[in-house]
């Protein structure tokens, strides 16, 4: 298991901590953090929750996100900038 | 967008401590029946607020806090960090309001903005949650919905500290806080008004905007109770500050 974080610059800032399994190149667990807005503001746990198991490519993090946050209205970032962030965890 | 209410409920709280603000608006939120409330109050002692998204470590020199006597508190609001010292802090709190976020910060900012005007300054809307004045912020806002009510609540600058700022929010790199100092200073701008001045022109502006007569009132014993309550309960915990 590899732990790692990124802060990613998108209208507003996000904050990841990734662990993720580098064999099966899965997150294990994520914290996504920052000074966005999400309405309402619970979703971000079912988000975290979605991502675990999620594949580290960026469909598979786009399509979570985009069904996770479905309904929800979101200002700050969009499910690509948020694809950005993750995935920057990986450069790091 | 325009919308009239025949009266707003006005609290004047007075200064209070972090976790006793963010209650009182969650224990205004729970209890709200169709009268808007306008609460208008300030932080004894200074306090750095969290957005509900943000990492209290990440975001605040706790230490630095502590030493200095400041509170600090996560909101039931998204947004960034916020220190607050000389600054008026109002909630507006309304069953009644415009389903598009975007709209709503608009409506409610625009009380704001006549309160503001009302003082001799020049200031705007700045999508998607703050004023300014000549393109500097004045005045940010963050809400929330819950329970079919919205909660909008922000903070109009009548003065600022920016160096004690900088010393309790923590900076990407000591090597980048001169300039983040700098940045700040030159994209901000403060009333330099009394809060008193600000709390009259705020009450005068949202009875103009929404051509509602105001209501002075006081807490009642249940809403004092419960705002007891979510301090010892919730923003006064570890469990809530370091959610995330």
């Amino acid at each position: 298991m590899k732990e790692v974080n990124n802060t990613y610059k998108s209208q507003k800032l996000i904050k990841i901590f990734l662990k993720y399994d580098e064999a099966n190149n899965t997150i294990h667990s994520i914290a996504i953090t920052g000074d966005f807005f999400i309405h309402p503001e619970e979703r971000i746990d079912k988000l975290e929750a979605d991502l675990a198991g999620a594949r580290l490519d960026r469909d598979s993090i786009i399509n979570v996100i985009e069904k996770s946050l479905s309904g929800s209205e979101i200002f700050g970032f969009n499910s690509q900038s948020m694809a950005d962030a993750i995935l920057g965890c990986l450069n790091k | 967008m325009s919308l009239k209410f025949d009266k707003i409920r006005v609290l004047e709280t007075g200064y209070n401590q972090a976790s006793w603000n963010m209650a009182l608006d969650e224990a205004l939120l729970n209890k709200m029946d169709d009268t808007p409330v306008l609460r208008l109050y300030g932080w004894r002692p200074p306090a750095v607020s969290i957005g509900y998204f943000q990492n209290m470590d990440q975001e605040v020199n706790v230490d630095r806090c502590k030493h200095c006597g400041i509170d600090v508190v996560r909101r039931m609001t998204g947004g960034g960090a916020v220190f607050h010292d000389s600054e008026l802090t109002y909630s507006f709190l309304t069953k009644k309001y415009p389903q598009s976020i975007i709209e709503s910060y608009e409506l409610i900012c625009d009380a704001i903005i006549i309160a503001i005007n009302k003082l001799g300054f020049v200031s705007k809307f700045s999508p998607l949650n703050d004023i300014t004045i000549n393109g500097r912020k004045v005045s940010g806002n963050a809400q929330t919905r819950k329970k079919n009510t919205l909660l909008q609540h922000g903070t109009i600058l009548l003065n600022a500290n920016i160096d004690e700022m900088f010393s309790v929010l923590k900076v990407p790199s000591e090597k980048l806080r001169d300039k983040m100092i700098t940045d700040v200073k030159q994209r901000i701008t403060v009333l330099d008004k009394t809060f008193d001045e600000v709390a009259a022109a705020l009450k005068a502006g949202f009875s103009e905007k929404f051509d509602a007569r105001l209501v002075m009132d006081k807490l009642g014993e249940e809403e004092e109770a419960d705002t007891k309550n979510l301090v010892r309960e919730k923003y006064a915990t570890h469990q809530w500050n370091w959610k995330r």
